[in-house]
């Protein structure tokens, strides 16, 4: 891959054989004195903010943000770990050997396949951004990245634990998300524009690249460009998490049609992560079973922190236009498996 | 604005943000104030992980600089692309995949954001949620799944040592009232009630400090004013339920009738 056509006199400069010494001095006025500067900054600052901490609300968002981020980090490299496997390892042509050709059944396929993904919401979203670039169709692709945070095992065994008693929750939780990832991945392929995608001319890396080479700059990428994104998403989810007090969704709590919409909605603002989101559930136990259940379901597929992430490797046109339809979706699909299941 | 990351920075982002990770979980018990315990094992292996790929990138990053002034190429045999040791300040490349050609082109600049989950823990250390949020959340005492599955029976011990969140869900929804009579030990911190007196809180988390809930109990008896520990400290408290026919509702808050409270350092993990 060539960049040389933008930015013909700075490649000449440093690639050029010509003057090595002039091209060190140009390319340390980037990034890394500035991350130079920045350390030892921090250190300076560290001997003297001596425990500062700051005002409460200040103090409780930084905490928020902070357990946000470190809560989400190992699923974060567990996905780009396999997300980087794919691209090393995974050759294009079993990935589109795999799954059928008719996206009407590639996408029911894909959806039941996010049983095998063990992992919550941060780490499906580099898979399923590879699977696209490996060529699995899109819809497919859109399918497996909702359903694989909502019906694994893990996250099915700790919605038994949570919910103690009453297996039809999980049953109900396990029927609406696939029903909600099957259904968007089918709107995928009937409405959606391959425009809405961002467009990725450059992701294949170029013939003759070792494997092992592929997979450490796959991954080092992935890694930093969506831990970014989880950064942004942290910030909105704790931002959110200390402005609203949980005391105004009580109101809400009697009204049916409401309630169901309010879960939901909390669900996206605390982007509590999916392994987790069944016991906050149970514990909002003033609200009926269907809202509960629309929490659990729209969680995973919809959240901040989880926007933030589709809009960084999707693009921002995709990213509203799937939340918003995966919301309406979810929400539907859960009020209608509660009416029937609980 | 802001520069793109090139591929020393990478490595060093990476180095310190795995380092930031081992710092809370493997050098010191922070990070019980942001996630449960069990996390630790992945957040050890995450930190690890990161620092060993920052090492390794640094390791490619340098041998491919020494190998381009050497004007021998690439020793990886790769990414000795033109665009060799650009100053990344262009804006147009941050998100065409520069990662295929993963040479000195410069990464993504949203790791920059990387940063500051960095700095927070390294300047900042958060404290665990206290004060400020329990007495914006509702004291939770979770209802038994299921209603007819009746509480066990109370383990013997006097005092009964028991989780703040247990005591509250006895209290409110166990119908055989075994808390009657009983004298409790709990543990939690002093948060002031609207009107006077205080609540002995404990917030409990089931993954991380975004999804903490409260569970309160009104402290009554001598220690409830004129003895009141001072707001955000920590507390042990001997005493015995006080029922008054409350009706059992997921935010009642039961009252405990205090007859000895010691002040205590922070537990080590500071939510239930």
């Amino acid at each position: 891959m060539t960049i040389a056509p933008e930015h013909p006199s700075e490649g000449r400069t440093s690639a050029g054989s010509g003057t090595p010494a002039r091209a060190g001095a140009r390319r340390r006025i980037g990034s890394l004195e500035v991350v130079v500067v920045g350390l030892a900054g921090l250190l300076v600052a560290q001997r003297l903010s001596g425990g500062w901490t700051g005002p409460p609300w200040l103090q409780a968002w930084t905490t928020v943000f902070v357990a946000i981020c470190v809560q989400a980090l190992p699923f974060l490299l567990f996905g780009t770990l396999l997300s980087a496997a794919i691209a090393a390892f995974v050759p294009a042509s079993f990935l589109q050997r795999a799954l059928p050709r008719n996206p009407v059944l590639a996408v029911p396929v894909a959806g039941v396949a996010g049983v095998v993904l063990p992992g919550c919401e941060c780490a499906s979203v580099p898979v399923a951004d590879r699977l696209i670039a490996r060529g699995v169709a899109p819809a497919a692709a859109l399918a497996f990245l909702l359903s694989s945070p909502a019906i694994n095992p893990v996250v099915l065994a700790a919605t038994a634990v949570a919910f103690r008693g009453h297996p039809e929750m999980v049953l109900a939780r396990f029927l609406a998300s696939l029903a909600t990832a099957v259904a968007m991945g089918l709107l995928w392929a009937r409405f959606g524009r391959p425009e809405w995608l961002r467009p990725r001319a450059r992701r294949e890396p170029p013939p003759g690249t070792g494997r092992l080479a592929v997979f450490r700059s796959t991954l080092e990428h992935d890694l930093l460009h969506a831990g970014g994104f989880l950064v942004i998403g942290g910030i909105t989810a704790a931002t959110l998490n200390v402005l609203v007090p949980r005391d105004v969704l009580k109101g809400a709590a009697g009204v049916p049609g409401v309630s169901v919409l309010v879960l939901a909605l909390l669900a996206v603002v605390l982007a509590v992560c999916s392994e987790a989101d069944a016991f906050v559930a149970a514990s909002l136990s003033v609200f009926p079973p269907s809202a509960r259940l629309a929490f659990m379901v729209v969680g995973p597929m919809v959240d901040t922190k989880l926007i933030a992430l589709q809009a960084g490797t999707f693009g921002r046109a995709f990213a509203w236009r799937f939340s918003s339809a995966t919301f309406l979706v979810a929400v539907v699909s859960s009020t209608l498996l509660g009416w029937w299941l609980l | 604005m802001v520069a793109a990351v090139r591929r020393e920075v990478q490595a060093i982002l990476l180095v310190l943000l795995g380092t930031a990770l081992l710092r809370i979980s493997l050098f010191s018990d922070a990070y019980l104030r942001y996630v449960r315990a069990g996390l630790r094992p992945y957040l050890v292996a995450t930190g690890v992980a990161l620092v060993l790929l920052g090492v390794v990138s640094a390791v490619a990053a340098v041998r491919a600089m020494s190998g381009a002034a050497a004007a021998t190429g690439d020793p990886d045999g790769h990414a000795d692309g033109p665009g060799h040791g650009q100053p990344g300040d262009h804006s147009d490349h941050d998100h065409h995949g520069h990662h295929d050609h993963h040479g000195h082109h410069g990464g993504p600049r949203i790791a920059w954001l990387l940063t500051l989950p960095v700095l927070a823990i390294v300047l900042i250390t958060p404290p665990a949620l206290g004060t400020y949020t329990a007495q914006r959340s509702e004291s939770t005492a979770t209802k038994p799944a299921s209603a007819d599955a009746a509480f066990p029976p109370l383990p013997t011990g006097d005092p009964l040592v028991m989780a703040l969140g247990s005591f509250d869900a006895r209290a409110v929804w166990d119908t055989s009232a075994a808390l009657r009579g009983r004298r409790v030990k709990l543990t939690g911190f002093a948060t002031p009630k609207k009107g006077g007196g205080w609540y002995l809180t404990r917030l409990t988390i089931s993954c991380c400090a975004a999804d903490a809930l409260a569970s309160k109990v009104e402290i009554r008896g001598p220690y409830a004013s004129t003895e009141a520990p001072p707001q955000g400290s920590w507390v042990e408290v001997v005493g015995t339920w006080q029922p008054d026919g409350q009706t059992a509702q997921p935010d009642t808050i039961p009252a405990l009738t205090a007859t000895q409270l010691t002040r205590i350092p922070e537990p080590r993990n500071p939510y239930e």
